[in-house]
């Protein structure tokens, strides 16, 4: 055995281990299950020994890692189509902690002590076992917690308050280029940027990254950090200035003599107040 | 100032209003927004009318501050 077959096994079952991994299909380490584990440690392990030259057939290991990738991609399927195959191979979840009481049994059976508990707890940011309604222990092996109901975080739903849906912001200026595709996604033009740009005072070649978001708002972040570029606040003086008309139109109100333009005037003010509620969320974010 | 000058300043404020609602009502992607943008915009466009209305009468009857 000579150095060059060496390289040329190494560089060839380095191709081979690889093909047989996209194969598999990918998944991360954390949240694998045992056999699919196994099944990537049993490729690795074959791979590393017929490159060695330790199993010296080339044939035989790649056949062997083939017939374990097809085991595995079987076994993948009957646990997609048979439940019973599921929870034999990939486990079932386990409820550890139920209506805030600990179940030892079930701790026992995952042979975790309380201690193994209260610190994963810890780190789902419970740390105190008081705050805890739920929590079970998935097939991966990761912890899920459900705060008892006072315990969670306060949402806006809780606020009964309504905010405006976020949406992907687009970069449609990377490294003083602009992106005409993710323009177009948030149907916006080039003449729009650079009529933005110009607002603003700057040229696309200084701009490091730019951002539009949904509502069309741009943010800049330029190469020379000490240039200030006034902050876009448009959405708050669109707010304000409905907010002056409307109190403009109330001082009408009380100015007018006249009967029919008074009802006028504050029917519209009355208008103007409706629609600034339903405005407040999408401005004032 | 008049009380006819005035209200025509909150016609030219409520006129800025109605294009920045176009802005936003023709660029926000997600439908909820879009729908409150287009229906604040046909308010705007309502009272806006109602105004020009009132305009026209105060010049009719302090025909000496037309057009100012």
């Amino acid at each position: 055995m000579n150095i060059l077959t060496f390289l040329l096994r190494s560089f060839l079952m380095f191709f081979v281990a690889l093909f047989f991994i996209r194969i598999l299909g990918n998944g991360n380490f954390s949240k694998m299950t045992s056999y699919k584990f196994v099944t990537y440690m049993f490729i690795a392990l074959i791979a590393a020994l017929t490159s060695a030259n330790v199993i010296s057939n080339l044939i035989f290991g790649i056949i062997a890692l083939a017939v374990w990738t097809l085991l595995a991609l079987a076994l993948d399927y009957l646990c997609i189509k048979s439940k019973i195959m599921h929870d034999l191979f990939i486990g079932k979840e386990t409820i550890l902690i139920k209506d805030g009481k600990v179940l030892e049994d079930n701790l026992s059976k995952i042979r975790a002590t309380g201690k193994d508990l209260l610190g994963e707890l810890r780190s789902k940011n419970a740390f105190s076992l008081a705050d805890v309604e739920f929590a079970v222990m998935e097939a991966t092996g990761e912890l899920n917690v459900l705060l008892k109901s006072d315990k969670k975080p306060l949402t806006a739903h809780d606020l009964q308050r309504k905010i405006a849906p976020a949406s992907k912001p687009q970069a449609v200026i990377l490294d003083g280029e602009i992106k005409d595709d993710a323009l177009g996604a948030v149907n916006l033009s080039r003449e729009w940027l650079n009529t933005e740009l110009e607002k603003i005072g700057v040229i696309s070649e200084n701009v490091f990254i730019g951002q539009v978001d949904s509502s069309g708002a741009l943010y800049l972040d330029l190469y020379d950090d000490n240039i200030q570029i006034p902050q876009n606040n448009l959405k708050e003086l669109l707010y304000a200035n409905i907010q002056k008309s409307k109190a403009d139109l109330t001082s009408f109100t009380l100015d007018t003599n006249d009967e029919k333009a008074k009802a006028m005037y504050s029917r519209n003010a009355e208008k103007l107040k409706k629609m600034l509620d339903k405005l407040e969320p999408y401005l004032l974010r | 100032m008049t009380v006819g000058s005035k209200v025509k300043q909150t016609l030219a404020t409520l006129n800025w209003i109605q294009g920045t609602l176009r802005i936003y009502a023709d660029t926000s992607e997600n439908v909820e927004e879009k729908n409150t943008f287009e229906r604040s915009l046909k308010v705007t466009q309502q009272v806006i009318a109602d105004l020009q209305f009132r305009v026209k009468a105060l010049e009719f009857e302090e025909p000496q501050y037309k057009g100012l």
